[in-house]
């Protein structure tokens, strides 16, 4: 992939707190109309960088420190909506949207709808989904597919610096609907190389990222990183994927996805979540109601445990599906059998590799 | 500001309207041409119609399930209303709404919502916008005692507080939430609660008299609207009707006729036989009328499901 990007003239490194700040700066100048509102939005550390001296350009009352009340900045942000301001909402962990679920789901979702379409309501929900050195059961939930269930709510997960710079400026000036991003903690220090020059024509649905023969893999969030990892892995090996960024879960690619699967038969999904009722088992149904004859083998799903999330680090690593785990379901679709033959790498915990590694992707 | 005879004349015309559509809901109500739970304003419009009428153009009110009288306040139209009830496509909303969530933005109603204390962030919201854009709205909560029970009422006072927002909090006090007594619920005084962020407060006990509404609210909004900050209105009302439905529910035990009696004999609704001859032939032609209106706009339609969910 970095091949094929380097002979561009425009590809910069940017990680992807700066594609966020980015994004952010340029909402808030582009529009004087825009607020960020969130606890320690206007703080020292700016929300992982994201928000970091916004504050002083644009002034506390445009990006405002919150009290502590989930639930009512998120009316608030209905409120405001309503009367002509463009709000961006932080939440420096996803587990903390919660309290505000009762506007988000209950209003936020409804209000076009249920006004019978005199209302839109543009705004931004950003939230950050934690994980590593003992977030515990709650900081760490990944619970986009909760809200993506909701008929009325964009979600976007985006996995890349590149995926932040495409699309939160089309959401932000273009998009004229609720939308609630699930930030990846991890991926905040991470460097990806952007391609500036790339046009979208819809940046709000999934991504082919790269291209194979053996198997589809989708994956959402951070989980695309360790299904590159895992690619570079494989390929070495002899065996090639397609990767697809789900990237939006309320805007699937669905056609991309069934013809990714009518050309390799078989699937493998991965998420930064439960698999249960969420985005791996939507996938999933995707599959089973539109092309089931192009499976050759049966279905793989990777994500969390199905419990609350440990802290203990020792059951935290077992917690996750680590590059291991990714590489021996990958394998063992794409050979047809569990005792594939292929090694799996050394590795125990994605969380230990980040620490040293900073990317570029 | 005193009120004038002209003036009084078109509260109580208002207020007369909102009467008398009710009570139309409850005549049509066994036909099952609104099929939706109905939360009947009666006995409570004198608040709409005061805070309403207190407003300007451009400033914003927001209610709850129980906004009938609302929607009629701000002046919203009433062959739209009949149709929403009736589920029609000629209804404010396409009948997606329905009784529970009126809205007229047209007049600055904003929205109603049927979860409880849900619209009070909303309002606040709304003046935040204000002060962010520098606009000389005043934004309008109306909010039932119950209200005032709920986390993010304490969450919106505070924040209403702190950024000195151009809001008035209006709570409606009938003493009841469904079928329960406001000293089962509350264990601390309204006022104080007011008082615990700093909000002039102010209550108003004869909230069936148009003018003493009027007059609290037209101050306290033009004070809002001054500057200084967000202000409170309890007032007290009477809720005549059961909680949802149609019917009166005296005999099942949780309430006493006795205080219906005694606030009917001060309400001008029923009293003013004046003013009732003066309107109330007017009042219910426009009602008939409105309501043939809405009887000829048809169901919306397959095309409509998935309108608007985005």
């Amino acid at each position: 992939m970095s091949a094929q990007l380097a002979v561009k003239a425009d590809v910069e490194t940017v990680s992807y707190a700066n594609a966020l700040l980015e994004t952010m700066d340029n909402a808030l100048g582009d529009n004087p109309n825009c607020i960020i509102l969130g606890q320690g939005a206007d703080d020292f550390k700016g929300i992982f960088g994201s928000t970091a001296g916004l504050a002083d350009k644009y002034g506390h009352n445009r990006v405002r420190d919150m009290p502590l009340m989930e639930d009512g900045m998120t009316g608030i942000a209905l409120g405001a909506a309503l009367n002509g301001v463009y709000p961006i909402l932080t939440h420096i962990r996803s587990d903390f949207v919660l309290l505000s679920a009762n506007q988000i789901i209950n209003l936020i979702a409804k209000y076009k709808y249920m006004f019978g379409g005199l209302y839109e309501l543009p705004l931004m929900i950003r939230t950050v989904i934690g994980r590593s050195w003992g977030q515990g059961a709650q900081h760490s939930q990944s619970l986009q597919s909760l809200f993506a269930h909701i008929p009325g709510l964009t979600i976007v997960v985006p996995s890349s610096a590149q995926t932040v710079l495409d699309t939160y400026p089309y959401l932000i000036a273009q998009h004229k609907a609720p939308v609630i991003t699930f930030e990846h903690r991890m991926l905040y220090n991470l460097d990806f190389e952007v391609d500036r020059g790339q046009f979208l024509n819809n940046p709000l649905t999934s991504r082919l990222v790269q291209q194979g023969s053996e198997l589809t893999i989708v994956a959402s969030s951070i989980m695309v990183l360790e299904a590159r990892r895992a690619a570079k892995w494989l390929k070495e090996h002899g065996i090639t994927f397609d990767l697809i960024d789900v990237h939006a879960p309320s805007h699937i690619d669905r056609r991309m996805i069934i013809e990714s699967v009518r050309k390799t038969g078989k699937l493998l999904v991965l998420d930064t979540s439960w698999t249960s009722f969420g985005t791996t088992a939507e996938i999933c149904r995707l599959i089973a109601e539109s092309e089931p004859q192009a499976l050759k083998a049966a279905v793989r799903s990777l994500g969390l445990a199905p419990a609350p999330c440990p802290t203990a680090k020792a059951l935290e690593d077992l917690y996750y599906p680590n590059l291991a785990n990714v590489v021996d379901a990958a394998s063992a679709l794409a050979r047809g059998k569990a005792a594939h033959g292929i090694p799996l790498p050394p590795e125990k915990t994605m969380s230990d590799i980040y620490k040293k590694f900073r990317g570029p992707f | 500001m005193a009120v004038t005879p002209e003036l009084y004349a078109k509260l109580f015309h208002r207020a007369l309207l909102i009467r008398r559509v009710e009570e139309k809901i409850i005549e049509l109500y066994p036909s099952d041409l609104i099929q939706s739970p109905v939360h009947l304003s009666i006995g409570q419009e004198a608040i709409s119609v005061g805070v309403c009428e207190a407003m300007k153009d451009g400033d914003l009110v927001y209610g709850s399930y129980r906004s009938h009288a609302l929607y009629l306040g701000v002046g919203g139209d009433l062959a739209e209303m009949f149709a929403e009830l009736m589920g029609r496509i000629g209804g404010v909303s396409k009948g997606k709404a329905g009784s529970m969530h009126l809205t007229y933005p047209k007049k600055g109603f904003m929205g109603s919502s049927a979860v409880v204390a849900t619209q009070l962030p909303h309002a606040v919201g709304s003046a935040y916008a204000a002060k962010v854009r520098k606009t000389d709205q005043v934004v309008v909560c109306v909010f039932g005692d119950g209200a005032l029970e709920e986390g993010v009422t304490h969450e919106s006072f505070n924040f209403a507080a702190l950024e000195k927002l151009p809001v008035l909090f209006m709570c409606e006090n009938n003493q009841l939430a469904v079928h329960s007594h406001l000293h089962e619920r509350h264990a601390f005084k309204i006022e104080n609660m007011a008082k615990l962020f700093g909000f002039p407060y102010t209550r108003i006990d004869k909230g069936w008299d148009l003018t003493e509404v009027y007059e609290t609210c037209k101050r306290e909004t033009d004070s809002v609207r001054a500057g200084g900050g967000p202000r409170f209105i309890e007032a007290a009302t009477f809720r005549y009707k059961e909680h949802v439905g149609t019917n009166d529910d005296f005999h099942v035990g949780y309430r006493d006729r006795a205080d219906f009696e005694a606030w009917v004999k001060n309400d001008p609704l029923v009293q003013d036989k004046a003013g009732l001859r003066a309107y109330l032939a007017g009042v219910d032609a426009e009602i008939e009328a409105a309501v043939a209106v809405a009887l000829k706009s048809p169901a919306p339609g397959i095309e409509e499901l998935l309108t608007d969910v985005m």
